[in-house]
């Protein structure tokens, strides 16, 4: 590993700038076309040379969109607090509720451990649109149809296992003997696992949250099918700019990049968490 | 280890005895999971069910019909075939992927670290909109992708509207936004690692490829096992990239098992069918992960022994 | 104040003075436009509410689904005149058109209540109308005590009424005396050519009479124009979006159909006969030859920009597609030109296929009366006239609009040939499908068949016997065939 000859430096460097252009260059050119106009976009052949305009943002920002066919009202800055607040929503309540059935499953071998935990993640894997179709009847009937409510609980269905999966392995993987002294000492099991084992495992929780926060913010067919226009996330805002008389692709890629930024944000923050977590966490044998 | 014997549980005023404890530690999960899995059987009642949404008054069980029709079916089987190949062909380049770049990134210095949360930004890249956006680069007209395939000499290349290069397309395109799952999970494997079996071989002057195929990849299963199960699952139910590009076309060319039965419902409003098929995809699903599972918690059993 | 103007107005509405004379009127009385406007639909409002209790209903609220549609925008646009003249509430969602027929579907196929009234087209009230999910609208329609008298249902082109009224019967005729008006029609849509004139002008060519001269109309504007211009656009995504716009328009010409409907009502296939082969040949070859490379993912969108930026020459699809890219900031906006087009040398007219956006009253509504001010109001004349006046209301489905002397001219000046266009093809104009629940099933197929022919996956006569094998298969499983 510490000698690497000149020739393999290069072949590294090489492959890893490869793979930096591969998954780099559409967002690169992505975030161009969102500070150009649709007919510098509609340039054959495609060019560089442009002069940057904002009004793409100023578009998705005060939601007027001029198109040839007038104004429209589009709503996407609703869309995309619609996004923050699901998802935020969302992994909150999957980490109350699985961070603790996570704790249980690997602390305690109990009847029926196994089945539930399999079970559990068994539900990460029903294919969204068998549940959804006749999710919709039962949501028209208790009157969770169209709620926010209604959608996190949906939510939970991607959220929950993975969180639960995670964090459980990581648990598993830090010993329990700290855990056991501090009972001993005579500390109630709340008073443990709040003052020591949730700060153990917190690269673990935080790992599984971003993950679990990326999945639920890139959902597309669940608000889709069981939300009215006000509730919908970015996924389906940004195909507004598809309109009958004509597609605004600077605004597509302007609310692309929009719809990114957030989860960058997020794993900037977490990133020393993320491969950390990861690494003690479920994922190891 | 778990089985460790701990005194009675005690929250603040009240006892909850150990046994119980666990319990009603996990319930509140699974009832949450429980509440929305309520539909599934409904749907499998349906998959039972001549069920057209058109047709109301046409609709009774007919028992297995649904399921039985696939046999005869050219487009079931094509839904299957096509299914398994997007599933194969994406996870494992994902998979060679993935673990190709994580070698690349093993060592933890700042530039390894910055690149890897840069390649982070594909899978944080919601699905439907990664299709968006390649769609725009393989425009034939102005598409930026078209454009280097016609510099190269394909000047006819077509992208996703043409059946010989559909799934190539698809493919790119799952690659783009999921490889870097598999590559941070990896990745975090491979930092994980202990150190002395290296140290040990590098003293030896045992070569690097013995090293990997026999220390490193071998130490690395059980990571490399979850990210399959994960993204295999996945994979098999992929309905945003196919169903933004294509539609499941040109022809039946992508008519993967989730972007048919969306079609089926929603267009045809066959509900039958539609439910029969995503049976059929859960079946299918459920059979895999009960595999991998086994393995997997099998792995960890060893792994703890072997510590 | 005012009061001139207002009995100008009044002499309007009363029909005394046409609407040039009373807009010149105003003018002269130093109104501005804005002013006039307001003026206008306050004064409209007071006719509409002489003979009629509009305010029947006041204090009570609905809500909408809508497509984003130029259509919607118009509506939105005028909907507080309905609010003034009501005193009823209205809220409204909006979506994308890619995922807005699902998002009926979802919402209807579970009884929701949350939308009195929404968008859709004749064809998928096929599916609606069985389904039980909306009303048919006659019992309203014919009722004076909760129709205005001006409402005018025989305004209506009868074409275009006819075919948003099914009798529920797989195979039935539309318009039929049992049918049942399953929707109001809004606006709709004929299929003709829309062209450059500028690169028709440059390559020296005119204006195709019929298929064969469409192909080499076609080809040879791909071949001269130059700077990758294709000749013709048509649509080709895997949907019954392909089908319906200037492919069945074309088919039909020939006096082919989608199905043949038996004396006892049985349905089978139509579209292998040797007619139907020797038109998807053709069909093939010009897309093969003149059409755009990505074809196969062609929709509405892609069709239009492409000839809003000047990437193809013509389209053989919507008017309005044609309509909305001669204007806004469209590259090649003002140099557009429309023309009407009979595919069949021996047809004595053209036949386009049509589609309606109409407004439908969901079953499930909680209160339909209401649901119906708000229909009538929104497919009413003053409306019509506003939205084709003032917005991108085109094509208007009355025909006191079309004859509209402000509306023509406006036409006529910016959209040379747009309204003999419409003149020209609107007598053959319908829907010329078969009516019946498995529409989309067909037409789903029927685009991914002509998919691989395209592709050469296939060839034609193979494609169009497995295409009528299969589709009646499906039939008879359907409990149709």
């Amino acid at each position: 590993m510490e000698t690497m000859s000149p020739l393999e430096r290069i072949l590294r460097g090489i492959a890893l700038t490869l793979v930096v252009i591969f998954f780099m260059f559409p967002i690169v050119w992505i975030f161009l076309m969102s500070f150009q106009t649709n007919e510098t976009i509609l340039r054959i052949p495609p060019s560089v040379i442009f002069t940057p305009t904002l009004d793409n943002y100023a578009a998705l920002i005060t939601g007027k969109l001029t198109t040839a066919a007038g104004t429209l009202d589009i709503a996407f800055m609703r869309n995309l607090g619609n996004s923050v607040f699901l998802s935020v929503a969302s992994v909150a309540l999957a980490l109350v509720l699985g961070v603790p059935a996570a704790y249980a499953f690997a602390r305690h071998k109990f009847r029926g451990s196994e089945d539930i935990a399999f079970t559990l993640l068994s539900f990460r894997f029903a294919p969204p649109l068998l549940v959804l179709l006749p999710l919709t009847q039962y949501f028209q009937w208790l009157g969770l149809s169209n709620t926010y409510f209604g959608l996190i609980w949906v939510y939970q269905l991607i959220c929950l296992p993975l969180i639960l999966w995670i964090v459980r392995g990581y648990f598993e993987d830090i010993s329990a003997d700290v855990e056991y002294a501090y009972r001993i000492a005579g500390h109630s099991w709340f008073s443990t696992f709040r003052k020591i084992a949730l700060p153990l495992a917190g690269p673990g929780i935080a790992a599984a949250g971003l993950l679990a926060f990326i999945f639920a913010w890139n959902n597309f067919v669940f608000a889709l099918v069981l939300a009215s226009a006000d509730k919908q996330p970015v996924t389906v805002g940004a195909l507004a700019f598809v309109t009958a008389s004509g597609i605004q692709y600077g605004q597509i890629a302007a609310a692309i990049v929009l719809s990114i930024t957030p989860t960058l944000a997020l794993a900037l923050y977490a990133q020393r968490y993320l491969v950390e977590g990861l690494s003690l966490g479920a994922v190891k044998g | 280890m778990a089985s460790v014997t701990q005194p009675g549980a005690r929250t603040g005023g009240f006892r909850i005895s150990k046994r119980v404890l666990p319990y009603v530690l996990s319930l509140p999960a699974l009832l949450v999971c429980i509440g929305i899995l309520i539909p599934f059987f409904t749907a499998v009642i349906y998959s039972f069910q001549r069920y057209r949404l058109s047709q109301p008054w046409a609709r009774q069980f007919n028992w297995g019909e649904n399921y039985l029709n696939f046999f005869t079916d050219p487009g079931f089987w094509n839904t299957l075939r096509i299914s398994l190949v997007y599933a194969g062909v994406t996870v494992g380049l994902e998979l060679l992927l993935g673990l190709g770049i994580a070698l690349l990134l093993q060592r933890r210095t700042t530039v390894n670290n910055f690149i890897s949360i840069m390649l982070l930004l594909p899978l944080m890249t919601a699905p439907a909109l990664a299709a968006l956006m390649w769609k725009l680069m393989t425009n034939p007209g102005f598409g930026i992708l078209s454009y280097f395939a016609s510099l190269v000499g394909l000047e006819n290349f077509r992208w996703a509207s043409s059946p010989d290069t559909a799934l190539l397309t698809v493919v790119l395109v799952d690659i783009w936004v999921y490889t870097p799952f598999i590559m941070i999970l990896l990745l975090a494997g491979l930092r994980s690692l202990p150190t002395q079996p290296f140290e040990a071989a590098a003293l030896d002057g045992v070569p690097r490829t013995f090293v990997f195929f026999r220390i490193t990849l071998p130490m690395l299963t059980p990571y490399i096992l979850t990210a399959t199960l994960f993204r295999l699952l996945d994979s098999i139910q992929q309905f945003d990239i196919i169903y933004a590009m294509t539609q499941g076309g040109p022809g039946d060319t992508l008519t993967v098992f989730q972007v048919e039965a969306y079609l089926n419902f929603f267009q045809s409003t066959n509900v039958g069918r539609s439910a029969a098929l995503l049976i059929i995809l859960w079946a299918i699903t459920y059979i895999l992960s009960n595999v991998f599972i086994k393995n997997w918690l099998r792995l960890r059993e060893r792994a703890r022994g072997e510590a | 104040m005012y009061d001139k103007e207002k009995d100008l107005i009044s002499a309007f509405l009363r029909g005394e003075v046409d609407r040039r004379g009373l807009l010149k009127g105003l003018g002269a009385a130093g109104l501005t436009a804005g002013t006039a406007g307001t003026l206008f639909n306050m004064m409209s409002t007071q006719a509409l509410a002489a003979d009629f209790d509009w305010k029947a209903h006041s204090g009570k609220s609905l809500k909408l689904l809508l497509n984003k549609h130029p259509y919607a925008d118009a509506m939105i646009a005028n909907l507080q005149t309905f609010k003034d003249l009501t005193g009823i509430e209205v809220t409204y969602d909006v979506f994308p058109e890619d995922v807005y027929f699902d998002k009926v579907t979802a919402a209807l196929s579970s009884s929701s209540s949350e939308y009195d009234a929404f968008m859709t087209g004749a064809y998928m009230t096929w599916t609606y109308g069985p389904a039980g999910w909306i009303t048919d609208l006659n019992e309203w329609i014919k009722d004076p005590s909760k129709t205005n008298p001006q409402y005018g249902w025989d305004d209506f082109l009868p074409g275009v009424k006819a075919s948003c009224a099914w009798n529920g019967q797989p195979g039935g005729a539309l318009g039929s005396e049992d049918a049942k008006q399953w929707c109001i029609p809004w606006g709709y849509e004929q299929n003709n050519l829309s062209y450059n004139k500028e690169m028709f002008d440059k390559v020296g060519v005119s204006v195709p009479k019929n298929l064969d001269e469409l192909l080499v109309t076609a080809a040879k504007l791909t071949k001269d124009v130059g700077g990758g211009v294709y000749g013709i656009g048509v649509r080709g995504s895997r949907s019954w979006a392909t089908i319906h716009p200037g492919f069945l328009s074309g088919y039909a010409n020939f006096g082919q159909k989608d199905l043949n409907v038996s004396a006892d009502g049985k349905l089978s296939a139509a579209m292998n006969t040797p007619e139907s082969k020797a038109f998807h040949a053709k069909w093939v070859q010009m897309i093969q030859e003149s059409g755009p490379k990505d074809w196969s993912t062609y929709t509405w969108y892609q069709v239009g920009t492409d000839l809003g930026a000047g990437a193809s020459a013509m389209i053989y699809d919507a008017d309005i597609l044609g309509y909305f890219m001669n204007g806004g900031d469209n590259k090649m906006a003002g140099k557009l030109a429309y023309a009407p087009f009979a595919a069949n040398p021996a047809a004595t007219a053209p036949t386009p296929n049509i589609w309606i956006w109409s407004l439908s009253m969901s079953n499930f509504s909680k209160d339909k009366d209401a649901t119906w001010y708000f229909l009538q109001w929104a497919t009413g004349l003053e409306h019509a006239i506003f939205g084709a006046t003032k917005m991108d209301f085109v094509n208007p489905v009355r025909a006191s609009v079309w004859k509209d002397e402000i509306f023509r001219e406006r036409l006529n000046k910016s959209y040379p040939g747009y309204v003999e266009m419409h003149d020209i093809s609107a007598p053959g104009a319908k829907i010329h499908f078969t009516a019946q629940p498995l529409f989309f099933d067909l037409t789903t197929e029927w685009a991914a068949t002509l998919q691989k022919m395209v592709a050469k996956e296939v060839p034609v006569d193979e494609g169009l016997d497995k295409l009528a094998e299969s589709i009646n298969r499906q039939l008879a499983e359907a409990g149709l065939g």
